[in-house]
C-alpha cells in the first residue's frame, strides 16, 4: 500500500488551496478526483474580490483561458418585485468571471500536488496514526492509500462527509440550482453586473448574467420541484417585467444540489479525527450564493491546520476548528442582520445603496425583502439567526458547539 | 531586453482596475520541485560541503517568526566559512538550485523560509573577529545575533550603535533590511552603521566591499533584501557603552503624541525616542538619554513643550474618565493588567541602578518576546515622510481596531543620512522623505485567541492597502512584501534593480521570490 502524507478528495478550488499549503510545506499530497481533468463544473463563475486576491497571491496571474466573456464583473444588482433595482459595486474593484473547468484545473496544476483523476473515492477507515483511503480508477481495480490525513474537498454532496456521517444530508434542507443558456435577442440587463431577484414567486435563488455571448437564466429551489417549469416561469417573468428577450434555451442546461443553510445557522461540519471536511462541503456559502472565496480560504485553513498538526504533534481537529473560526465569523456575519445593518460584512455596500434610494423605494425594498424571507419560513431559521446575532454581539464570536 | 519583458506584470485579463490598490503579484510562490538535486548534492559532497537532508534537520526551518509561510528545504547547509558558501553558490548557479539564506529567521513574510532547494543557516558563522577599541569599529561574522555581539562588546565597555529591538536577529540579516532602534531618529538605521562587508556574490566570488572599495556592490548589498550577495563578515561602527536614562510620558490620543515625537526628533534634544501604545487611548512616549547632561538639558528646555502627562497624572485622568462609563470598565481592567505585567519588565530591578537602565539589549529583547508576538509575529507597518505620518498612524489604527480587540502600535523615526542615499534606493524608505522617515508597526495581541493565517494575512493586506492609498511604503523589519514593492517604489526602480539582479545572479537562485 502506498503511503503519503495527505490525500485530498476533489479537485476544486478548495482542494487546490489546501494542496498549495501542503505542497509548499513539503508534504506528499495526492488529489483524488472522480472525473477526468479538466472537468466541467456548474457554477455562475462570479468570484468575490476576496477570492480573486487569494488566487493572485497564491497561484499567480490568471491566464485568459480560465475566464469567460465578459471577463469581469463589477458588482451585483438586486431586483425587487416592486420593480426597484439597486446596483452595488464590489469594494475591491472588478472581479473575475471564472471558467470553472479551466480555472479549477489551472489552480490544481499550480498547487504542484499529484493528481489521480478519473478515480472515485470509495471509503476510508481511520486508525491510530493514519487513514486508509480506498479508491478506484474508472475501469480498474480498487486500491488503497495510507495517508496521515484525509481532506474532503468534494462539494455539497460530499462522499467523504457521507463516509463520516451517513445521515448528514438527510438532516439539512438540500436545494437544486440549475442554469440554462439562451441566445440573446435583446437584453437590457447590464452585463457588467451579476443580477439577483428577491422575488418569492420566482424561487429561492434566481439570477441572471451574460456569459460568452449568451444569457444565463438560473433558478434555485427546494429539491423536489421541476427544473424546466420553474425555468420557463422565470424566463417569462424576465421578458415581461424587464424586457429581456431571449431565444429558447440551448440544450446544454445544467444543475446541481446545494447545501444552502449551514452558514445561516452556524451548523458547519468540519470532520472527525484525521479526516477534515473543507470548502462548500462544510456548508460555507456567501450571501450572494458565492461559495468559491470561502472554499479557497477554508481549503487553505485546512491545509495550514494539517501542517500545524504535524509540526506540533497535536490533534488536527482541534487546530482546524480553532483556525476556521475566523472564516466562520466572516461567512456567518454575512447572514447576521445586526452585522449587515452596522458592520458591512459584505463585499458590496447594501446599506449605502439602500440609503441612496428615495424613501418610498426604501420602504418598498424592505417590504419586498420581508416577503421574500417568508419563503424560508418553513426551515425555522429565524429564531436561530436571531440567537446567533445576539451571541455575536455579546461574545464577539459564534459558538463552536453546533459544529459537527 | 527579453529579460525584463518576462518580469513585467502580466496583462490582467480581468479588468484594468480590478482589485483597487492591490498589485497583481503572486506572493506565495510555487515550491521548487527538485530538478537536478541529486547532481547538485553530489557536486557539493565532492567539495566536502556538508548538506543535511534528514527530515529532522530540515523540519526545524519550516517557518519563520511570522509563521504565515511554511516550506521545507530539500537540504540545509550550516555556514562555516566564506569559502564553503562560495562553493555552495557556484554549485547552485550551475544546477539552478534555489538558495535561501537565514539568520535569526525573524522575517514575517516567509523571506527566510525555503520552499524547496537549499537553506543556508548563517548562525554557524557567529564569532566576533576583531574589536578596534580606538577606531571604534568591530569586525564580526555576519551570522552573529545582536545580543551576542553586545555581550562581547561590553567586555571592553563598548556597545553597538543601533540594532533591532528583537535582538535574536542576525547582523547580516539586519544589514540587508535596515534594522530600526529607538535611537534611529538620531543615528539612522542599523545598516547605516556598516563600514565594510565581506560578501559572497550569487556566483560564488568572495568580495570585500565598502563605500570606497567595490562601492556599487556595497550600495546594493546594504538594504538589498539579500538579493545581491550573502554577507559573511561585517565591520560596524561602535561606541562607548552608556546606561540609559529613561522617561515616559502618557497621552490619551494618538495625534498629539505623534506630533510631540516629530517635534522631539527635530529638536535633537533626545537620544532615544519612540511611541508604544497599550491602547489607542493610553499611549506612551518613551524618551531616553545617554548622559546626565543631555537629560538635564531636555528637562530644562524641551520637557515643558510636551503635552503628555506623568504616570500619576495620566492615571487620575483615566480614572476620572472611566468612572462615569461602566461599559468601558473592561478596558480599564485591561490597562491595569497590562501595566502590572509590562512595566516591571521594562524596568526590571536587576537591570536598574540609580534610575538608569543597564543592559537595554537584555531588557528590550526579553520584553519583546514576552509581551508581543506569539506564534505569529505579525507586524505590518507603514513608513512615511513627516507630513503623512499622523494620518498613516490613525488610519492603520482604525484597521487594527477592526481586526483585534487589543493591539500595540510602535512608532519611531529614522534619520536619513544624505551620504547614504544610494543605499536607500531599493529600501522601503519613502523616496519623498527628507531628513527623517517615520515608521509605525501595527502589532496585534492575541490574548490566547487563535487566528488563522488567512485572517492575519487579511489584516496585513489591509494595512498595506492604506500605504498604497497614501502613496507611501513599508519599512519592514523582515523585508518588504513582494506584492507591494512595485507600488511602493515604482516600476522603474524595480526594473532597474531586477536587471542588476539578473546580471549578478544569472540563474536567479539567491533568495528568490523575496521581492522579485
Amino acid at each position: 500500500m502506498r503511503s503519503v502524507d495527505v490525500v485530498i478528495v476533489g479537485a476544486s478550488l478548495a482542494a487546490a488551496a489546501a494542496a498549495k499549503r501542503l505542497v509548499d510545506a513539503g508534504l506528499e499530497t495526492v488529489i483524488v478526483e472522480k472525473q477526468l481533468l479538466p472537468r466541467h463544473k456548474i457554477c455562475s463563475g462570479i468570484l468575490s474580490p476576496r477570492g480573486h486576491r487569494f488566487l493572485l497571491e497564491n497561484f499567480g496571474a490568471l491566464p485568459r483561458k480560465v475566464l469567460h466573456e465578459p471577463t469581469a464583473c463589477r458588482g451585483v444588482t438586486f431586483h425587487f418585485p416592486s420593480m426597484v433595482s439597486m446596483s452595488m459595486d464590489f469594494f475591491g474593484g472588478t472581479t473575475p468571471h471564472l471558467h470553472r473547468k479551466h480555472a479549477d484545473h489551472w489552480a490544481i496544476e499550480q498547487s504542484g500536488a499529484e493528481v489521480m483523476d478519473d478515480t472515485s473515492f470509495l471509503g476510508q477507515v481511520q486508525c491510530d496514526d493514519h487513514v486508509v483511503v480506498s479508491a478506484r480508477k474508472r475501469g480498474g481495480e480498487t486500491f488503497e492509500l495510507k495517508a496521515r490525513y484525509l481532506i474532503g474537498a468534494d462539494g455539497p454532496v460530499s462522499p467523504v462527509l457521507r463516509s463520516l456521517y451517513p445521515d448528514y444530508h438527510k438532516q439539512i434542507p438540500m436545494f437544486f440550482v440549475g442554469q440554462k443558456f439562451h441566445e440573446i435577442i435583446d437584453c437590457p440587463l447590464d452585463e457588467a453586473y451579476f443580477h439577483f431577484w428577491f422575488h418569492p414567486d420566482l424561487g429561492h435563488y434566481t439570477w441572471s448574467h451574460a456569459r460568452d455571448g449568451r444569457q444565463i437564466v438560473g433558478v434555485g429551489y427546494k429539491v423536489g420541484q421541476k427544473f424546466h417549469d420553474r425555468h420557463l416561469y422565470v424566463a417569462k417573468y424576465f421578458e415581461e417585467k424587464h424586457g429581456v428577450r431571449l431565444k429558447p434555451a440551448d440544450d446544454d442546461h445544467e444543475g446541481c444540489s446545494e447545501n444552502f443553510g449551514p452558514s445561516l445557522i452556524n451548523r458547519y461540519v468540519f470532520g472527525k479525527g484525521r479526516v477534515l471536511i473543507t470548502g462548500q462541503a462544510t456548508g460555507f456559502l456567501n450571501m450572494i450564493g458565492e461559495g468559491m472565496s470561502c472554499a479557497l480560504h477554508s481549503g487553505a485553513i485546512a491545509g495550514e491546520s494539517v501542517v500545524d498538526a504535524m509540526l506540533r504533534n497535536q490533534p488536527v481537529q482541534e487546530i482546524y476548528r480553532r483556525n476556521i473560526a475566523s472564516e466562520v465569523r466572516r461567512t456567518t456575519d454575512q447572514w447576521n442582520p445586526l452585522q449587515i445593518a452596522f458592520a458591512r460584512p459584505h463585499e458590496a455596500d447594501f446599506p449605502k445603496a439602500l440609503a441612496a434610494l428615495p424613501m418610498a423605494d426604501r420602504i418598498r425594498v424592505m417590504r419586498d425583502i420581508w416577503s421574500f424571507l417568508k419563503l424560508y419560513k418553513e426551515f425555522k431559521w429565524g429564531r436561530q439567526i436571531a440567537g446567533l446575532s445576539m451571541q455575536r454581539l455579546l461574545r464577539g464570536d459564534y459558538s463552536r458547539k453546533n459544529w459537527l | 531586453m527579453n529579460v525584463s519583458v518576462e518580469s513585467t506584470l502580466p496583462a490582467d485579463p480581468v479588468a484594468a482596475d480590478a482589485l483597487i490598490g492591490i498589485p497583481r503579484q503572486q506572493t506565495n510562490a510555487s515550491r521548487w520541485q527538485g530538478e537536478q538535486w541529486a547532481d547538485f548534492v553530489q557536486a557539493l559532497q565532492q567539495q566536502d560541503v556538508e548538506i543535511r537532508q534528514q527530515c529532522a534537520d530540515t523540519g526545524i526551518y519550516l517557518t519563520d517568526a511570522g509563521g504565515l509561510a511554511h516550506g521545507m528545504p530539500h537540504g540545509v547547509v550550516v555556514a562555516a566559512s566564506a569559502g564553503q558558501i562560495a562553493a555552495l553558490m557556484q554549485a547552485a548557479q550551475r544546477f539552478a538550485v534555489p538558495v535561501t539564506v537565514r539568520g535569526g529567521g525573524l522575517t514575517t513574510e516567509g523571506e527566510s523560509v525555503a520552499f524547496g532547494g537549499v537553506l543556508l543557516d548563517m548562525t554557524g558563522m557567529s564569532r566576533v573577529l576583531h574589536v578596534d577599541k580606538s577606531g571604534l569599529i568591530v569586525r564580526t561574522q555576519a551570522g552573529i545575533f545582536w545580543h551576542h555581539l553586545a555581550e562581547v562588546l561590553r567586555r571592553d565597555d563598548l556597545d553597538y550603535i543601533s540594532a533591532p529591538l528583537n535582538l535574536s536577529s542576525s547582523v547580516g540579516g539586519t544589514l540587508g533590511v535596515g534594522g530600526i532602534d529607538v535611537n534611529s531618529a538620531r543615528y539612522g538605521c542599523s545598516a547605516d552603521q556598516a563600514v565594510s562587508l565581506q560578501v559572497v556574490t550569487p556566483t560564488g566570488e568572495i568580495v570585500e566591499c565598502s563605500d570606497r572599495e567595490n562601492s556599487e556592490l556595497f550600495e546594493r548589498i546594504i538594504l538589498g533584501y539579500g538579493q545581491f550577495g550573502i554577507i559573511t563578515e561585517a565591520s560596524l561602527h561602535i561606541r562607548p557603552y552608556t546606561p540609559l536614562r529613561m522617561h515616559y510620558f502618557y497621552y490619551a490620543s494618538l495625534q498629539p503624541c505623534v506630533e510631540d515625537l516629530l517635534m522631539l526628533d527635530a529638536s535633537h534634544a533626545c537620544d532615544y525616542t519612540g511611541i508604544l501604545t497599550m491602547m489607542d487611548t493610553a499611549i506612551t512616549l518613551l524618551v531616553a538619554f545617554d548622559s546626565d547632561q543631555r537629560e538635564a538639558e531636555f528637562m530644562a528646555t524641551v520637557k515643558a513643550q510636551l503635552r503628555g502627562y506623568g504616570e500619576w497624572g495620566f492615571g487620575l485622568r483615566l480614572a476620572a474618565g472611566f468612572i462615569w462609563r461602566p461599559w468601558r470598565w473592561r478596558e480599564a481592567l485591561f490597562l491595569l493588567r497590562r501595566k502590572r505585567e509590562l512595566f516591571p519588565d521594562l524596568q526590571p530591578d536587576m537591570h536598574m541602578h540609580d534610575g538608569k537602565m543597564y543592559d537595554r539589549t537584555v531588557v528590550f529583547s526579553r520584553a519583546v518576546w514576552k509581551h508581543w508576538g506569539d506564534r505569529h509575529m505579525v507586524i505590518p507597518d507603514l513608513a512615511t515622510n513627516r507630513d503623512k505620518f499622523v494620518e498613516a498612524v490613525e488610519r492603520g489604527n482604525a484597521v487594527c481596531r477592526k481586526y483585534f480587540p487589543c493591539y500595540t502600535l510602535y512608532c519611531v523615526g529614522i534619520r536619513l543620512r544624505d551620504e547614504h542615499k544610494a543605499h536607500y534606493e531599493l529600501s522601503s524608505i519613502p523616496p519623498d522623505a527628507e531628513g527623517w522617515a517615520y515608521g509605525c508597526e501595527f502589532e496585534p495581541m492575541y490574548n490566547g485567541v487563535a487566528y488563522s493565517r488567512d485572517y492575519l494575512q487579511s489584516f496585513k493586506n489591509e494595512i498595506y492597502d492604506v500605504g498604497v492609498e497614501l502613496e507611501t511604503s513599508y519599512y519592514r523589519f523582515g523585508g518588504m512584501m513582494k506584492g507591494y514593492i512595485r507600488r511602493a517604489l515604482g516600476d522603474a526602480v524595480v526594473e532597474k534593480h531586477l536587471q542588476l539582479k539578473q546580471q549578478a545572479d544569472p540563474a536567479m537562485v539567491l533568495n528568490r521570490d523575496v521581492i522579485f
